[in-house]
């Protein structure tokens, strides 16, 4: 019966068109799983699945470069401006919706703005001030300017937005303070939000490059990112199969964040779709 | 009498006064220091010759803009710029929603499935994304080749070859982000009442009607707003398949107005011509923003 | 003027986009009472509400509490509890959280805060549902975790903003019980905002109406439903509505309705005669009209034009001239397009200003020996099929 739809009324059409697409969306991450295990002969000459699974590539990368350290590096970076961009967007967001204050809708409106300023605008003065403050080269130079998100503000605050209002009327009634209804009714209320907004922090944060390539120069500094580059800037051309099993170290995590929590994110990004 | 009361004057804390600031606070101070005074001190800096380690900014008014019309390549950074904008369009604004159309009005099964595959790429770094296509298109070994080759075709090297070279870039760039700006999309679908489509389809309108005629104009506001993300996002995405593989090459056949801001800057460290570039970039952008506010904002922000 | 008093001096509330909800209201709610704010969409009760919750601010004059004025006093520390319509449960939170929670935010002993859980859960028959989160609940369950939650705090003013509006009306109509019995174990100042008149009469000791941010009328039920101050509170209590019938004073002991006349009883005559003026509205109940076979120079002639039953009842709709009027009878003796007449119960009627709508008053004859009979509350009890069906 199921089976069947599919091709009544030439939906069998649409899902072929749905299928070509699934496959240049896949098929790029599935050569990189294959090929990280190959040899570089198996990649070249060999077929889709590896002849014989290898894990040369991966000891390899580890003795080029220190693969823990640089891992680490991306973790640490990625989990601070996260916990901060989480916290000063929750709090902004806050602000936004459950306060009244003279120019609240113009300041928010700035804000927002920043969302179309483009990081070259912002570039050169950034590095001028993360070098003066003697940051080059650091992981904290990283993570700096990037401690506060516009987008987030906007996440959260859409969220909020959507709890009800009786719901901190009634406890501004009973005498609880906005600290406390923050921590205690609406970060509960709005955590689904709260969380995919983090989520997608960490992968964005994770995945960053131009900022990074601007402040990091030695390799035990690079992120993963960086690293990559490591095994592409070699003249005499990239050696694959180090490349592939680069970009496998790379993604794992952010895709299994994504598996893991992709109802989350999904119906965050659905809610703060525009509607008509 | 509930529902005026809650809408018209909504409860205003008594005393709160500096409360609000201290909640923004946080986020205003990062935005201040690493977005606002940037922002003003690039301006500042396009007004000046400077190298980043001269003691001594000297002015030079509007020299470093007049400067950059002076550019011999000037024509081929805005003209590469206009490509890059119209393929983004193509591949990250017409292309998704065209497909949310059909995931939302046209299959009926494996909706979900659909959803999700299609999002991955977009938690990929570009980095990654970049360093695949790269292999796959490898002009000797990759799999494009080897596939061409079964039709006896040679695959060109696409990085020195002007023209394909932003072609590709661009499908880098939009494997990564058609995910994103698809979700987006689809979510503008959700605004469309089924019934509505259901109406039409019973009395027989082809589905390209449908579309252009019910599904866009229902969801229009979406539909710009995922137009100037595109465009944002794209512009600004392309920056990293270029720095890493071609550096605006072959003979600034694949570089933009992004790209190049940073050449100059971090490549012959001229930070004046580029924080002029810098500036008009930002024009560019703000011509972007004005229609997201006319358009959008009002159907998003201010709908409750 | 006891101290636990709510009183409005010269109220006003208006938004910043200058829409005024309020006009300028001066109100007393006594301590201990149970006051319902009443009136029909927009009118400014539940602004009224929410002013004393402190969750409307207070454009011009004084809104004194206990004794002070407290326009500037935030929400909590007013000493208001509240159930609201939606009942805003903290959907994160099981029952007893619900209930507890504030309670423990301000250190309240931890013993004390269990005794008046309990006793809380066991006034409202909640025991058993404790440890459920509110989406586990059904709609009265809720509802009455809303009240309990307000409740334990024994606040001195707990404030309902249609606390039965999403109730179905079967139980509806066993809350609302619950709710006058659990006035008079605490004994709160209870201040209950409705739009459904028949809540307001059951539930109220006094009724406050209003419209268009005016309080139209302040008095029991039985002096709101018997003696209206005004054509809006005569029209908008009593269901159907009372008939409002255009009339002249013509001296002597005539009332003219368009070219037929009426003879008004000395107690009516002094009345209109002290007023002064002519153009007056004569306003009948529905179950006060009592209609009579044939056209008769006594009263008013009308034709049947519609006959609606209530099961229990028929609505008779006549017209007088191009008025349509109705009555309300247990039996139905004409059809639709034969003559009726009636003469109006000069007991029950009321006469108002044509021009200012207000009441002209009643003759002191009707106010004496009158007993504050229940039978009205019947009657508005019976004639609302729709509301309690």
């Amino acid at each position: 019966m199921k089976i069947k739809g599919i091709f009544k009324d030439g939906q069998i059409f649409w899902h072929i068109l749905m299928f070509i697409l699934i496959l240049i969306s896949v098929c790029p991450i599935l050569f990189a799983f294959t090929g990280s295990v190959k040899t570089l002969e198996d990649l070249y000459n060999g077929g889709f699945f590896p002849r014989e699974i290898i894990f040369d590539n991966f000891k390899r990368i580890a003795a080029a470069v220190p693969i823990v350290r640089i891992t680490l590096n991306t973790f640490i970076i990625a989990a601070c401006v996260t916990a901060f961009k989480v916290i000063t967007s929750t709090l902004a967001a806050y602000a936004f919706v459950y306060f009244d204050f003279r120019g609240k809708q113009i300041i928010y409106f700035i804000l927002i703005s920043t969302i179309f300023i483009p990081f070259t605008v912002t570039m050169i003065p950034n590095y001028l001030t993360i070098s003066k403050l003697g940051l080059v080269d650091k992981i904290f130079g990283v993570m700096l300017p990037q401690l506060a998100d516009a987008s987030g503000i906007f996440l959260i605050r859409q969220a909020m937005r959507a709890v009800p209002k009786p719901l901190t009327e009634i406890a501004h009634l009973d005498g609880i303070s906005e600290l406390r209804i923050l921590k205690d009714i609406i970060i509960p209320v709005t955590r689904p939000a709260i969380i995919s907004t983090g989520i997608i922090f960490f992968i964005n944060s994770w995945n960053e490059y131009v900022w990074p390539t601007l402040i990091l120069r030695s390799n035990e500094n690079f992120t993963l990112s960086l690293a990559m580059q490591v095994f592409t800037d070699s003249e005499g051309g990239v050696e694959y199969t180090m490349t592939m099993a680069m970009a496998v170290i790379t993604m794992i995590l952010p895709i299994a964040l994504y598996l893991i929590f992709q109802r989350y994110i999904m119906s965050t990004f659905a809610s703060s779709g525009i509607k008509g | 009498m509930k529902r005026n009361s809650s809408s018209a004057g909504r409860f205003i804390p008594r005393n709160s006064g500096i409360k609000p600031w201290l909640f923004i606070l946080p986020a205003a101070l990062v935005f201040a220091v690493f977005m606002f005074y940037p922002l003003i001190y690039t301006v500042y800096l396009s007004f000046f010759d400077w190298n980043m380690i001269k003691p001594v900014k000297e002015f030079v008014g509007l020299q470093n803009y007049f400067d950059i019309f002076k550019d011999p390549n000037i024509g081929k950074i805005f003209g590469n710029t206009l490509i890059y904008i119209i393929l983004l369009l193509i591949f990250d604004f017409i292309a998704p929603y065209i497909f949310s159309f059909i995931l939302s009005f046209v299959i009926k099964m494996g909706k979900n499935f659909y959803r999700s595959v299609i999002f991955l790429p977009s938690v990929i770094s570009l980095v990654v994304g970049t360093m695949l296509f790269v292999w796959i298109l490898n002009p000797i070994s990759g799999p494009a080749a080897k596939l061409m080759g079964l039709f006896g075709l040679t695959a060109p090297v696409w990085s020195t070859t002007q023209g394909l070279v932003i072609v590709i870039i661009s499908i880098m760039t939009s494997w990564k982000i058609f995910g994103y700006n698809f979700i987006v999309a689809l979510s503008g679908m959700g605004g469309v009442p089924l019934e509505v489509i259901e109406a039409a389809r019973m009395d027989d309108i082809p589905l390209h009607r449908i579309f252009l005629n019910i599904v866009v104009p229902m969801s229009s506001s979406t539909g710009i707003y995922v137009l100037i993300l595109s465009i944002v996002q794209g512009m600004q995405q392309v920056f990293t398949p270029i720095n890493m593989i071609t550096q605006g090459g072959p003979d600034y056949g694949s570089t933009n107005l992004i790209y190049n801001v940073y050449n100059e800057a971090f490549g012959f460290y001229k930070t004046g011509t580029a924080s002029a570039y810098a500036i008009l970039m930002l024009l560019l952008f703000g011509v972007l923003l004005f229609l997201e506010f006319k358009y959008v904002e009002k159907g998003v922000y201010y709908e409750n | 003027m006891a101290g636990k008093d709510i009183i409005f001096e010269n109220v006003k509330k208006s938004y910043e986009d200058k829409t005024t909800v309020i006009e300028n209201l001066n109100l007393t709610i006594k301590e201990g009472e149970r006051l319902v704010l009443l009136g029909p969409s927009g009118c400014g009760k539940s602004t009224t509400l929410r002013m004393i919750a402190g969750l409307e601010d207070v454009t011009e004059g004084k809104l004194i509490m206990d004794g002070k004025v407290v326009n500037d006093i935030p929400s909590g520390k007013r000493g208001v509890s509240m159930v609201f319509q939606n009942y805003a449960l903290y959907p994160h939170m099981t029952v007893e959280k619900n209930i507890t929670y504030a309670l423990s935010v301000h250190k309240v002993d931890k013993n004390d805060i269990k005794e008046r859980l309990e006793q809380v859960l066991e006034i409202l028959g909640l025991k058993e549902y404790a440890g459920r989160k509110p989406k586990e609940l059904s709609g009265g369950q809720r509802q009455r975790v809303a009240l309990a939650r307000a409740l334990v705090k024994r606040s001195d003013y707990l404030l309902l903003d249609e606390p039965l509006s999403n109730l179905d009306a079967k139980l509806r109509l066993k809350a609302r019980k619950e709710l006058v019995k659990i006035h008079e174990l605490y004994g709160q100042t209870f201040i209950y905002v409705t739009h459904d008149q028949v809540e307001a009469m059951t539930v109220a000791n006094r009724i406050a109406l209003m419209k268009d941010g005016v309080l139209q009328m302040l008095d029991t039920p039985y002096r709101v439903y018997h003696r209206p101050a005004n054509v809006f509170t005569a029209t908008f209590i009593g269901s159907p509505s009372m008939n409002i019938i255009e009339a002249e004073w013509g001296g002597g002991e005539r009332l003219m309705v368009g070219d037929q006349c009426l003879k008004l009883p000395q107690m009516w005559k002094e009345i209109v005669e002290k007023h002064g003026r002519t153009k007056l509205y004569l306003g009948i109940r529905p179950e006060n009209l009592k209609l009579c076979p044939g056209h008769n120079s006594e009263g008013l002639n009308a034709e049947v034009e519609y006959v609606e039953d209530y099961g229990n009842r028929y609505g008779i709709y006549i017209k007088l001239g191009e008025l349509e009027l109705i009555s309300m009878a247990d039996s139905v003796f004409a059809g639709r397009g034969e003559k009726v007449h009636f003469v109006p119960d000069y007991d029950h009627i009321h006469l108002f200003d044509r021009e200012n709508t207000n009441s002209l008053g009643y003759p002191a004859e009707l106010e004496e020996g009158k007993e504050e009979s229940n039978s009205f509350m019947q009657a508005i009890l019976n004639e609302s099929p729709k509301q309690e069906d």
